[in-house]
């Protein structure tokens, strides 16, 4: 293994253990960027692919490619003759922009829909296919001037693309739910949370409160179905950020 | 329901370890045509020793419809042994607190999307738990790294190895791809992402929502 090849690795593992602490869409997108610029990417968006008669706007998760760019070329329906579009239908395996060009057989009309990446400084860039567990496929891609496509970059640049990706779709998910009313909690669930915040397990809360433990366990359920968390650290959260209660 | 079984019992349970190795002979063998020690239509390997750990999901017909195998990582492992190169930070794990995770197979009867998830929950959830009761620290393994998605759609908590390299041939050759290690912490949190994984998905209308929803205005310039 090369040193080079080291880096790869090691920049990619500590990029997705910082993104393992972040919550935050704005956060998230900000680290995924910073990343991205260390291999020559000034650019970046990820979306899920529409289906017939979807709005492909609707699908984005991350777009920093400049909108008049995305606004012309949803308006002039590139993605019916992008090759790009086309080469995803054939395969799933990551490609770049520079691989559809050096096969040569593409005509004049798809040349110049890759190319139009130039007016905004993307020379080359690099899609990312990603099969979603529901099993319809999104989309990682970034692109720059003079981007590192080097065998180990490719394989870093994939699990970059998947682990930003994961983050990103749960970072909106958090969001949305958010936004939602919530149900409130009782007196006595707001009483077990509020326990739950300070570290206790449901022996110790059951005792404090004097309950039995299935009747802790059984709060503790019923709060975070109500705050929509499935797990009680993240219930803790959201009770908080709702102010069922407090630290 | 699951059965845990150790290789001890390979003799008291002789039906049942044929059942599974004849399942993981058509599944890894006859399936994804690996090329694996198979003798009369059984798949076993050198880990499948005194100290391996079996996790069978037993259906009332006593049909396997899921199994999965845990070894110990202290004297050898599949990722030590075989593909040190997953392994970007320095040496495989050999420790009494990890173990390593191969041979999954979820199969059942009802192919249906909750079925399938709810019996991923069920056998992963039976092996992290017996992980957590035992005290162990990591669960590690190997897998298709085009698989990652689903790996983090059960935890978040998925941490890799090492980046992913080619086995078989690559992904250009049939029956080949790229593969990466990956490993969970053994905590309750975990088992937990893993549980709600496979719960009645009360559907989220929500999730449906969130690939339609325009991104927030603060990142589309």
């Amino acid at each position: 293994m090369t040193d080079q090849a080291d880096l790869y690795g090691k920049r990619t593992l500590d990029f997705i253990e910082r993104l393992r602490t972040l919550d935050g869409y704005e956060d998230i997108c900000r680290q995924v960027q910073t990343e991205l610029e260390w291999y020559g990417f000034t650019y970046v968006s990820s979306w899920s692919i529409p289906g017939p008669g979807e709005d492909p706007a609707q699908c984005l998760m991350l777009n920093t490619r400049p909108q008049d760019y995305v606004d012309h070329y949803i308006e002039k329906n590139y993605m019916v003759r992008d090759p790009v579009v086309t080469e995803l239908r054939r395969t799933l395996t990551p490609f770049s922009w520079n691989d559809l060009r050096s096969r040569g057989d593409l005509n004049k009309s798809e040349k110049s829909i890759i190319d139009e990446g130039r007016d905004f400084g993307a020379k080359d860039g690099f899609m990312i296919p990603i099969i979603t567990p529901s099993g319809s496929v999104a989309l990682f891609s970034p692109c720059g001037p003079e981007p590192d496509l080097t065998p180990r970059a490719r394989a870093a640049l994939e699990v970059i693309g998947m682990y930003s990706f994961h983050a990103i779709k749960r970072a909106l998910i958090r969001r949305l739910r958010a936004e939602s009313v919530h149900q409130p909690l009782t007196a006595r669930e707001r009483e077990v949370m509020q326990w739950v915040a300070t570290g206790k397990s449901d022996e110790e809360i059951a005792d404090i409160l004097n309950l039995s433990t299935p009747t802790v366990t059984w709060h503790v359920e019923n709060a975070k179905r109500k705050l929509d968390a499935f797990r009680r650290t993240y219930a803790v959260v959201q009770a908080i950020r709702l102010g069922e209660i407090s630290l | 329901m699951i059965r845990v079984l150790s290789g001890k019992q390979r003799d008291a349970y002789p039906d049942l370890f044929d059942q599974h190795f004849r399942l993981r002979y058509d599944v890894f063998v006859k399936g994804r045509g690996w090329s694996l020690p198979a003798a009369d239509g059984l798949e076993i390997d050198q880990y499948d020793d005194s100290d391996a750990i079996y996790f069978l999901d037993v259906s009332e017909e006593d049909r396997i419809q899921g199994s999965i195998r845990i070894t110990p990582t202290v004297k050898s492992s599949l990722i030590a042994d075989y593909f040190p190169h997953l392994i970007e930070n320095g040496q495989p794990a050999r420790s009494s607190s990890i173990y390593e995770c191969t041979r999954y197979i979820v199969q059942p009867p009802r192919k249906t999307r909750g079925d399938n998830r709810a019996a991923k929950s069920r056998i992963i959830g039976a092996m992290l738990e017996w992980c957590l009761d035992h005290r162990l620290t990591y669960l590690q393994t190997i897998i298709d790294s085009v698989a990652l998605p689903t790996y983090l759609d059960l935890t978040a908590q998925t941490i890799p190895l090492g980046l992913p390299h080619p086995y078989g041939g690559g992904r250009k050759t049939p029956g080949g791809g790229d593969c990466m290690a990956i490993r969970w912490p053994v905590t309750q949190e975990v088992l937990d992402d893993i549980r709600n994984y496979g719960a009645p998905a009360e559907a989220d209308p929500l999730l449906a929502h969130v690939a339609a929803a325009p991104p927030p205005a603060e990142f589309v310039h």
